[in-house]
């Protein structure tokens, strides 16, 4: 193409004549303008579809979650094409709020949405969608509710705990009015109708769609394929998948899937470790993630995997899966009574991030996440741990998968925490000694005289000598 | 506890075992709601009709409509009287027993229908019978269907427990100890914490509930989990607590890596003045003096 540009003379293409007209520049590469017509899939174009952006880090268009936490923890948001699969935690408490902030964002940017569900009406899970918060006057309620939880005695261990002042917050609600990406959203509140009224929704309720219900095992697959053959059609009409030219304006769909893979479904995993129609649900997913990347579409799967039998399936699902993120609650659990978790209701697991376009993934450094369901707010933060962030401090960093694995079976304050604790100060004030043994102890003055600790002497033909540039203490 | 436990609609489950039978119960619960005046259906699988009415009065027993499976499941009579279709249209045959008022439908044995049919089919069935409501515009609030169903947990594996459980609005297991039966209720109401409750009682002859306080305590043989264990401080030859003047110097120390203003006001003055530190060198034989020329000492 450039050689037609310099070789050509003629005046036949808009470009040439172009590269033409620049011969004064270093190369007659010429990069053609977007045209006054406008074609129909420009990256300008793309990135101005409603509440979406282009992620900083790889350029993929990322929707966003409904939660600002999350979507700091996916890295910006969740990628159109992908799947986002939610291991349902065990008693079904808060996987549905990060199904309904994902279709409340929805309709607040005006997508289009999608819901499918066996067991719930979808018209009536719309109906319990938490209201956006779209004015400033909420929000001091919220850093209200914020100051309230903070006691005294969580400041003084702070002092100590300098490493993590330096983190980066996770963050706070702060409700921006006019943000096209990553809304905020009260709990405590439904969503107005005429929000509902105004945006586009398909419901899909697997008990209306089966009119007959047959008995034989390989019909297993039945509720599946209507439910894909459903979305197919919705993505084919409406046009997502760019099959409708005439339409202008590109929307996304959101698809939300609840409680995929439980027998509502009609699905036997749950029910039986070793059952003959295993594969229908990774089938399911595989033809599902087909649609959805060929689509302006992103979709949220709640699956409750706790029930899922064989382990090995909850393994291909999430192989299957593009973002997969597990809620662990502390319902019923022993880690309810622990002073580690007091505060929170529960810890939430990044297990997968996908490498889109990239060799490598997101995956953020902390990996002790925690979620807490305040009365208008599902937040999410990392888990505080006073002690261990004092212990933190005196220990060096590389030290501090040692404290992860021995709190863990140590409990606070027992004797095996104190004598390790007293015998990794005494070996690091020996080795500490070492160091200084040859030569004045180290005294920090702010004079600026430095004196540098013995280090490794050089040998040097047979001759021990100090090192070249050693400090030496002047007479 | 009856009111208790049939006050939510939708799926009841009992689990019961061969220790703790669960049928008493059950019948105590259809006893209570019969005398409040719902609709009581029966499907009848495990144990024959005259069995089953025996021990209620004849209030109770008018009010009761039976569906017999237990006598012909498989229809091999051929009289008019059977369901056809089997156990799953038995089970249907049931929603459509749509009429006004609260109704409560008594599958008498889960586990007979579990054995049958798919555990999928069942629950999907299950839903279908808990979310009928009487009429359309007729149900203000909440669910007037009451599924009661009884389960022998020892019949089936985790895998169709933990799916009727996930299903089930309350969950009644029944144990015991010492001759004295215990009922652990789970209320797992749909967007609420849920609750467990533990009530010991006992089932008197005419199915009326007595309820009963816990077994005496000195049957518990593990110790107060929260009593303080010995302090394990007592015997170290080091010193870890700290008195009040050592806890005020922590508190007032200024930590190496904080950077406070002195440390700042340090770093700013110290540009300045570097009179104090000199460096020394005495050049070696082997040391190349020449800047130059950095190959000057090689033998080339």
């Amino acid at each position: 193409m450039a050689a037609v540009a310099t070789c050509g003379t003629g005046t036949g293409s808009p470009g040439s004549t172009v590269a033409a007209a620049s011969k004064n520049n270093v190369t007659s590469f010429q990069r053609r303008g977007p045209k006054a017509s406008g074609s129909d899939s420009g990256y300008s174009r793309l990135a101005s579809i409603a509440g979406t952006r282009p992620s900083v880090r790889n350029g993929q268009l990322l929707v966003s979650t409904g939660l600002p936490a999350l979507d700091q923890l996916l890295g910006g948001g969740l990628a159109v094409g992908t799947v986002l699969l939610i291991e349902e935690d065990k008693y079904n408490l808060y996987s549905p709020l990060l199904f309904k902030y994902f279709l409340a964002e929805g309709i607040v940017s005006g997508h289009t949405l999608l819901v499918a569900s066996a067991k719930e009406d979808p018209a009536g899970i719309l109906q319990e969608l938490p209201a956006p918060i779209l004015d400033d006057n909420c929000k001091k309620e919220f850093d209200e509710d914020e100051y309230n939880h903070k006691t005294p005695e969580t400041n003084i261990k702070m002092k100590i705990a300098w490493r993590y002042q330096l983190l980066p917050k996770m963050e706070q609600a702060r409700p921006v009015s006019s943000s096209r990406f990553g809304h905020y959203y009260d709990l405590s509140k439904r969503i107005p109708q005429e929000l509902i009224e105004a945006s586009k929704w398909h419901g899909f309720f697997l008990p209306e769609k089966i009119s007959t219900l047959n008995v034989e095992p390989c019909s297993l697959t039945h509720g599946y394929v209507r439910l894909l053959q459903f979305i197919q059609n919705i993505i084919y009409e409406e046009g997502f998948d760019g099959s409708n030219p005439q339409r202008k304006q590109k929307n996304i769909l959101r698809i939300g899937i609840q409680s995929l893979g439980s027998p509502l479904w009609g699905d036997n995993i749950c029910c039986t470790e070793n059952c003959d129609n295993s594969h229908s649900l990774m089938k399911f997913l595989y033809v599902l993630r087909g649609l959805l990347r060929a689509s302006l579409s992103a979709c949220i799967i709640t699956m409750p995997t706790h029930l899922i039998q064989n382990k090995a399936i909850i393994a291909r699902v999430a192989n299957l899966s593009d973002t997969v993120i597990g809620l662990e609650s502390f319902i019923g659990s022993e880690r309810e009574t622990n002073p580690l978790y007091k505060d929170y209701h529960g810890l939430i697991h990044i297990r997968q991030i996908p490498r889109l376009n990239n060799l490598i993934c997101d995956v953020s450094d902390v990996k002790d996440l925690a979620f807490k369901l305040k009365r208008k707010l599902f937040s999410i933060e990392w888990v505080q741990d006073n002690y261990l962030r004092q212990e933190r401090n005196i220990y060096p960093p590389g030290f501090s998968y040692l404290l992860k694995q021995k709190d863990s079976a140590w409990g606070e304050g027992s004797l095996q925490h104190s004598t390790f604790l007293m015998s990794f100060l005494a070996k690091a004030t020996a080795f500490a000694s070492r160091l200084v043994r040859h030569s004045e102890p180290l005294k920090q003055t702010g004079s600026g005289r430095i004196r540098q600790a013995a280090g490794p002497r050089l040998w040097h033909d047979g001759r021990r000598r100090e090192a070249p540039g050693l400090l030496v203490i002047p007479p | 506890m009856l009111e208790s436990l049939l006050a939510l609609g939708g799926l009841v489950l009992l689990r019961d075992s061969v220790e703790w039978e669960g049928r008493s119960l059950l019948k105590s619960l259809i006893k209570k709601s019969a005398l409040r005046g719902e609709q009581v259906h029966i499907l009848g699988c495990e144990v024959s009709e005259e069995e089953f009415r025996e021990g209620f009065d004849s209030s109770v027993n008018s009010q009761l409509v039976y569906h017999d499976l237990f006598r012909d499941p498989l229809n091999w009579s051929k009289t008019g009287q059977a369901l056809p279709g089997g156990p799953l249209e038995a089970v249907r045959a049931l929603c459509g027993k749509t009429v006004p008022g609260p109704v409560t439908i008594v599958l008498d044995s889960l586990s007979w229908l579990l054995l049958r049919l798919p555990c999928p089919t069942l629950c999907q069935t299950l839903l279908a019978l808990s979310r009928q409501r009487s009429c359309p515009g007729d149900s203000p609030a909440g669910e007037q269907v009451r599924v009661l169903g009884l389960l022998h947990e020892e019949l089936h594996g985790p895998g169709p427990l933990g799916a009727l459980s996930s299903l089930a609005q309350t969950e009644v297991t029944l144990s015991g100890t010492m001759g004295r039966a215990s009922a652990h209720i789970l209320y797992r109401r749909p967007r609420q914490r849920p609750t467990h409750q533990i009530q010991w009682f006992s089932i008197l002859p005419d199915f009326s509930l007595d309820l009963q306080r816990g077994p005496p305590l000195e049957s518990q043989p593990h110790p107060d989990p929260h009593a303080p264990p010995a302090d394990p401080m007592t015997h170290l030859t080091f010193n870890l607590h700290l008195s009040e003047k050592e806890r005020e110097a922590k508190d007032s120390l200024t930590l190496p890596f904080h950077f406070s203003s002195e440390k700042q006001q340090a770093l700013l003055h110290s540009g300045p003045a570097p009179a104090a530190s000199r460096i020394f060198y005495e050049p070696d034989a082997y040391d190349d003096l020449d800047q130059e020329d950095p190959d000057d000492d090689l033998d080339v």
